[in-house]
């Protein structure tokens, strides 16, 4: 396949998963703050200021609002043109991808997506306001998680199959390192709150926001606590959203993807993702959370900004000369 | 029972439909009789609606480059056919292979020989100034000696329903797409009437093409790949472009998909790089090689042209073709067909004024406001002076480029182009239309029968341009023998 479209189709994935990854953050976030309320002022930004830097986004949130409140970095997230990480421009961005491959997508992955991106073009704080944050948050969750489901019935299983599964699953596995995250941020000035009443209400918020908290509790039955979330949600082996599971199916795609074309059976890509896998299976969760779990999560992102790197240099921008020549 | 043509008036036009009101021509009988079985207008509205939101969910679309958010725009479609009986398409192939073969052997001329300069039939700087006329190529001699793969002509009937030629597109005519399309939706509407017609099948086009597009492979290529090369998702054609590549079974590339190395062409894929034979190009020659032609194109592929004139790929259409549909070489065209081949033109051209020439030049601004004007290097209706419409100070500004750079400019009478009946918001009007087949020069010429019938949509408007508000109609080419009978049983609605 050519390319460059098998680079929109990988990028398609990964703006998808980042805009309904998203969703998930700013919903989780709207869920602990309800739960700080108890004992902070309402309006503190700060509560919302820990999106920012989870999203990466602070430095140009800086440079369009004055202020940090619900309102703007909700606008930031969700609607705002001008940050390319808003819902609205990833599916904006997902939408202009899959309309250069129309010809190579069933044609109902193609209406989903514009219908999505044409009622999400309307919208805008005032709409999230009145629906509230959990019902607004869950139809936009409900939008992609429809697109997934048209997309897996209706897609060949070939190579666009697999570098849309490819992007998608390393998307999720950087973004549920950085929701992990938001709840460090927000622990930050209240460590010795750890194993409170509260704490639990907050693990389970975080469960909730990656749809594993009934999955959580079937498969653990133990009692919510950090430890055990952090394994939960960074190494199981069945979670469809584990960090671990993300990068199984990373691995799995590019294995398929180089199943058809046997000269690159060794490349970067293959190499870098199966030593994050490996490294994960070794992990001691509590190790980590000893030695500084926010770095961990942060080394985990940069693993997998290398893969994506390692994936453009062997099938889509490597240098002409010298190349395999079919 | 309705009769949507009782108010029907033929303004002093050829009628396609009616030879006089009230009597329909004898190959528009089945379809008058068919249309009166209608309840009402609304039935026929009802249809139209239909055929109107099947085009917005198959996403027939075009760009409209105006409109920031580059929006699509379905290309509006009217619902009432264009009929020819088949002797008269019989004439109208004749007249197109005639013609396609003469342009043929004139592009073969004027990169070779140019024996028809050095004879004086057509004046040296004529050719030499045109913007299209590309020097690089002189000398060098294409494949299967094809200098021109697919033509459009664009075919209008003057007052008296003669054809005649308007003009030529030797580049990368569009609008086939819209064709197969357009069929595909009378086929649902109008099934009945389309069988009871007999009316040709256009569907062979892209089988016919993409034999062409083999035809014109290297020979010692056992397995050519053949690719379509587009500008990109932003081109008011992209529709067309992925449409034609996916009825071809090839693969749609960008100028940035292809590299040159050793003079071969090659298509970057995620397993390195394949081969390319072939290539189908909707890029103008301008934008082709940035190293030969324009060297700010970001759409082009650097080194293209010298595998091409390696004969390591084949272009389609070849680079240079333009020169021959130069509007001011199109005034020689008959002159070419009388030269190359010793034949009287079948179809003549619209007559045609050459400000180059002096006393056409006189004749020209003596007579502005009753002209149309035409810049030489302009498509799409774009850069015209239609005198009779214009303001006066149009008409002075028209008056100050032409007396600037005559070589630029043509001028031709006002034609009463042709109408057809149109559905016009809920009542049927008559609209003027044209006519553009499609010419394939492969082993042996082959024209599709049919062609893009464009409707001027606006009242009293002659110009059928997308970009202007033109709309389309499915064109019917009936078979021989297909002879107007009474109409049958009613049709259902298909929804």
């Amino acid at each position: 396949m050519l390319s460059r479209v098998a680079n929109l189709v990988y990028w398609m994935a990964r703006y998808l998963e980042r805009a309904e990854n998203t969703a998930r953050i700013v919903d989780v976030n709207a869920a602990l703050v309800l739960d700080l309320q108890s004992r902070r002022d309402a309006d503190d930004p700060k509560s919302w200021e820990s999106l920012l830097y989870v999203s990466g986004g602070e430095e140009l949130f800086g440079r369009l609002y004055d202020e940090v409140s619900e309102r703007t970095v909700v606008e930031f997230m969700l609607f705002e043109r001008r940050n390319p990480g808003s819902i609205f421009s990833c599916i904006s961005q997902a939408r202009e991808n899959a309309r250069c491959i129309r010809d190579q997508i069933a044609s109902e992955v193609w209406e989903h997506i514009n219908t999505f991106y044409l009622k999400l073009r309307d919208d805008d704080y005032a709409r999230y306001a009145q629906l509230g944050p959990f019902e607004y948050l869950s139809r936009i969750k409900t939008q992609s998680q429809l697109l997934y489901g048209i997309a897996e019935s209706m897609l060949p299983r070939n190579h666009a199959w697999w570098f849309f599964e490819l992007g998608r699953f390393l998307e999720r596995a950087d973004n549920v390192s950085r929701i992990l995250d938001v709840k460090y941020f927000m622990l930050l000035p209240a460590l010795d709150a750890v194993g409170s009443a509260l704490d639990i209400i907050q693990w389970a918020s975080v469960l909730r926001s990656c749809s594993g908290f009934e999955a959580f509790r079937k498969s653990r039955r133990g009692q919510l606590n950090l430890e055990r979330v952090v394994d939960y949600l960074m190494l199981d082996d069945a979670f469809p959203r584990s960090i671990y599971f993300s990068v199984r199916e990373a691995e799995h795609a590019l294995a398929q993807i180089t199943a058809e074309i046997p000269h690159v059976a060794e490349n970067a890509a293959t190499t870098l993702v199966a030593e994050l896998r490996a490294e994960l299976e070794q992990l001691v969760v509590r190790e980590v959370i000893a030695s500084g779990l926010h770095e961990y999560l942060d080394h985990i992102q940069a693993k997998v900004a290398e893969v994506h790197e390692a994936v453009q240099n062997v099938f889509i921008t490597y240098p002409t000369a010298g190349a395999y020549k079919w | 029972m309705a009769d949507f043509f009782q108010n029907y008036a033929l303004d002093g036009f050829y009628d396609e439909m009616f030879a006089a009101p009230d009597r329909p021509r004898p190959h528009y009988e089945r379809l008058a009789a068919r249309f009166a079985k209608m309840e009402n207008m609304g039935e026929l509205l009802a249809r139209q609606q239909h055929a109107d939101q099947t085009f917005l969910s198959r996403g027939v679309t075009f760009t409209v480059y105006s409109d920031d958010r580059g929006t699509e725009k379905i290309f509006p479609f009217d619902l009432i056919p264009r009929i020819i009986p088949a002797q008269e398409w019989s004439r109208l192939e004749a007249g197109l292979a005639q013609r396609m073969t003469a342009l043929n052997s004139f592009l073969a001329d004027i990169y070779g020989p140019q024996r028809i300069l050095r004879e004086g039939v057509i004046p040296r700087e004529m050719v030499e100034s045109s913007r299209n006329f590309r020097p690089e190529m002189v000398g060098f001699a294409v494949p299967h000696n094809l200098y021109v793969h697919i033509n459009g002509t664009d075919l209008v009937r003057d007052e008296h329903g003669e054809y005649r030629v308007l003009e030529d597109n030797l580049r990368t005519p569009s609008g086939v797409s819209y064709v197969l399309e357009n069929r595909q939706i009378m086929k649902r509407v109008f099934s009945r009437l389309i069988r009871d017609y007999r009316v040709r099948p256009v569907e062979l086009y892209p089988n016919d093409l993409l034999a062409l597009l083999l035809h014109l492979a290297p020979a010692h290529v056992p397995e050519p790949t053949v690719v379509l090369l587009t500008p990109g998702i932003y081109n008011s054609a992209y529709f067309e472009h992925a449409f034609l590549a996916r009825q071809m079974g090839i693969e749609i590339v960008e100028g940035s998909d292809l590299v040159v190395e050793n003079d071969r062409v090659y298509m970057r894929r995620t397993g390195g790089l394949a081969p390319v034979h072939v290539i189908y190009r909707r890029i103008d020659d301008d934008f082709l090689d940035p190293t030969v032609f324009r060297e700010d194109s970001l759409l082009g592929v650097p080194g293209l042209v010298r595998a091409y004139r390696a004969g390591n790929v084949a272009l389609c259409n070849p680079i240079g073709t333009g020169v021959a549909d130069d509007k001011a070489m199109y005034y020689y065209v008959p002159h070419m067909i009388r030269f190359y081949l010793g034949q009287e033109p079948i179809l003549p051209n619209v007559e045609t004024y050459l400000s180059s020439h002096p006393v056409d030049l006189k004749f020209i601004l003596d007579n502005l406001p009753r002209l149309v004007v035409k810049s030489v290097n302009e498509a799409g209706g774009y850069g015209m002076l239609v005198g009779p419409h214009a303001a006066r100070a149009q008409i002075e500004e028209f008056r100050g480029k032409i007396t600037a750079n005559p070589r630029n400019f043509i001028a031709q009478p006002t034609l009463g182009l042709s109408r057809c009946p149109a559905v016009c918001g809920d009542s049927i009007e008559g609209r003027h239309i044209d006519l553009r087949p499609y010419i394939l020069n492969g082993e042996t010429v082959k024209i599709m029968p049919g062609g893009l019938t464009r409707v001027a949509l606006r009242k009293g408007s002659l110009v059928v341009n997308s970009s202007q508000g033109g709309g389309s109609k499915d064109t019917w080419v009936l078979s021989a023998g297909a002879v107007p009978a009474q109409a049958q049983g009613p049709e259902k609605i298909i929804v």
